[in-house]
């Protein structure tokens, strides 16, 4: 008779040990594997949750543990939704969100096309084009400050070589009008590539002969890019999208080192607002409530575009 | 419609010489089946006529027009992909309709609608219009890749293994089809295959390609009785044909090396005496695996013979062809 490894662990194990370890039944043991996950995800997610929305019914403020908390109903939201400032954040954020997604997926899907074509020294291309990523958002944020400055910035001298505007006639960051912009622009810069990746691999999972096919079909190289090439990186620019929607709506360090949410409250985006809310005015009740309000807005349109996305996928 | 002419056409992969000055002409109507064992370079002769490559050296013209320099599409080529290449986002239905609706062809909707109807209908998948071309079987994809091809009519037809993963009853009643289909609209069609039953029961021509170099091109029936080469005569002919030491049987030439021998050309009931080693019954034929001098053997015999294993039966060859040592044949 020969024993595998496990016969002999079976054999190893001391008898009282065994008696106990045989009366779990395998229900008992899926438990036991997954407690600590599911300990780990009460504790640092849903507990802090639930916790945040009980404080979004308060005044409570965390710099005065010791004041009286008073409950307070939906009196935060109904001061949130009818601020006139809050609204004006929401407006920088959009317009933050939708022109950087906008860009992004029009440069970033017009610079895979081009990478995904066969030429000598695309692979060291795609590494260049990579680089700003994995840069610090506050390395960039900084950088870009000194790109924008009226005397000494770069970036005003590339314009004004284009436009023949005087350079230090404008600056990025200190005019109201320029500034999202000035944010739009280097978020673009620093993200431009993550979303050519994606695009990339989208581009790269269509197998050629599916391309030898719509050649032999008669297919123009038009006719070829719109029904085969967009219909088959949709999904893969849809997960780009999302991707780059969830992080901007939380866009928080670049900007930050950017502009500082200036000119006035022109780039100060609903991530800025809220933590300025919790921790330099402290007011945790009415900053829990603007945070319920953020999450139930992002999970909301999340889900959406999620059932979007698979709808797609399944065509 | 149209012929298709090869002149000296050849074309590496680097190192690998995929065809190697190859000559043939592709008669107008016919339906020319290419044989030979993977690598043969099959695949690469309907590449070059579609212009999905371009050969190194030689001409290709079609219906008397050199193509060198014209792409796929102007060529008017329709191709069976062996890996199916179909449209995976879109329908069964979108997948036929596709060809169809190229702005050069300007196709009425109605007329798309019955020539795929149609074609659907030959190929047994009109029940699967509305799918979507990834949930198929992989015969149906094959099917909806032959469709693809069908509803067009080009000036050749170029199908890669178009039939090699269908199940033995639909691959039979397709042969019948694509045959008939060929023959009425007397379409040029470049077939390749590994299937011998294919290449017998369809092809007007075959030829016969051994690494890069086409060694016959002929009738399938002239390929069958005449073959240059030993290669040449292990192509066709089920069982294949027995190739062995010239010396084992009297009689032959003098620089013979080697015989070959068709179950017709062999002989029983005089002769070399030779031991029945197993007797496999197909219904319509009983298949004898014969040992001569430890030489095995394969031929037919009557359907109902009563010979066991361990029965001795006398061989001798009758018409056999000869080969000589580099595998030529000696006339």
């Amino acid at each position: 008779m020969t024993f595998t490894p496990i016969d002999k662990a079976a054999r190893a194990t001391p008898p009282a040990m065994a008696r106990r370890i045989r009366g779990l039944s395998d229900r008992t043991i899926a438990w036991i594997f997954v407690a600590p996950s599911i300990f780990l995800l009460l504790a640092v997610n849903i507990f802090p949750l639930i916790w945040t929305i009980r404080l979004s019914f308060t005044n409570f403020r965390v710099n005065r543990p010791n004041n009286d908390v008073e409950w307070v109903g939906l009196r935060n939201y109904q001061r949130i939704l009818t601020d006139e400032g809050t609204w004006a954040t929401m407006q920088a954020t959009a317009h933050f969100l939708i022109w950087t997604i906008v860009l992004q997926v029009l440069i970033g899907f017009a610079l895979a096309f081009l990478i995904n074509k066969k030429f000598r020294g695309n692979d060291l291309w795609t590494t260049i084009i990579v680089f700003p990523m994995m840069l610090s958002p506050a390395v960039v944020g900084n950088f870009w400050t000194f790109l924008y400055q009226p005397q000494i910035g770069l970036f005003n001298y590339v314009v004004a070589f284009f436009t023949g505007a005087d350079p230090a006639s404008f600056s990025m960051i200190g005019d109201v009008m320029l500034a999202p912009w000035a944010i739009v622009i280097a978020d673009t810069w620093m993200w431009t590539p993550f979303v050519m990746l994606i695009c990339l691999a989208g581009l790269r999972s269509i197998p050629n002969s599916i391309y030898e096919a719509a050649e032999c079909d008669r297919a123009s190289k038009w006719r070829q890019f719109w029904t085969i090439t967009i219909p088959m990186v949709l999904p893969f620019l849809m997960l780009a999208v999302l991707f780059r929607g969830i992080e901007n709506f939380k866009m928080f360090d670049l900007v930050v080192q950017l502009t500082g949410g200036g000119p006035g409250n022109t780039t100060t985006l609903t991530s800025i607002d809220l933590k300025r809310e919790a921790f330099e005015k402290w007011r945790t009740g009415y900053s829990s409530a603007y945070a319920v309000i953020l999450f139930v807005t992002v999970f909301g349109l999340a889900s959406i575009y999620v059932k979007a996305l698979n709808k797609v996928k399944e065509r | 419609m149209a012929e298709v002419k090869l002149e000296q056409v050849g074309k590496s992969f680097g190192a690998t010489r995929a065809l190697d000055s190859v000559t043939m002409t592709v008669p107008d109507g016919s339906f020319v089946v290419l044989l030979g064992p993977t690598g043969a370079g099959k695949t690469t002769t309907l590449r070059l006529i579609a212009g999905l490559d371009l050969p190194d050296a030689g001409r290709i013209s079609i219906a008397a027009q050199d193509v060198a320099g014209l792409s796929p599409a102007q060529r008017d080529v329709a191709m069976v992909f062996q890996q199916y290449s179909l449209y995976p986002h879109l329908s069964v239905r979108q997948n036929l309709e596709f060809p169809l609706k190229s702005p050069i062809l300007r196709t009425p909707p109605a007329e798309i609608a019955r020539k795929v109807g149609e074609v659907a209908e030959i190929l047994q998948i009109t029940h699967k219009l509305d799918n979507k071309a990834t949930a198929l079987s992989g015969g149906e994809m094959q099917r909806v890749s032959i469709g693809r091809a069908l509803v067009r009519n080009p000036a050749v037809y170029l199908m890669d293994e178009p039939l090699s993963s269908l199940d033995a009853k639909l691959r039979a009643d397709l042969r019948v089809e694509l045959k008939s289909i060929q023959a009425n609209s007397g379409a040029t069609l470049l077939y390749v295959t590994h299937d011998q039953i294919e290449a017998m029961t369809m092809a007007t021509h075959v030829g016969v390609l051994d690494q890069g170099r086409l060694v016959q091109f002929g009738t399938p029936r002239d390929l069958y009785e005449n073959p240059v080469s030993v290669y040449a005569a292990s192509r066709l002919g089920q069982p294949r044909i027995n190739i062995l030491p010239a010396a084992l049987f009297g009689g032959a030439p003098d620089r013979a090396a080697q015989i070959g021998l068709r179950p017709e050309q062999i002989r029983q009931g005089e002769g070399e005496n030779s031991l029945v080693e197993r007797v496999e019954r197909l219904g319509d034929q009983t298949r004898l695996h014969l040992n001569l001098r430890d030489h095995p053997i394969v031929t037919v015999t009557n359907a109902h013979t009563d010979l066991r294993p361990g029965d001795i039966v006398k061989i001798r060859p009758q018409n056999p062809f000869y080969f000589d040592a580099t595998g030529a044949r000696i006339p």
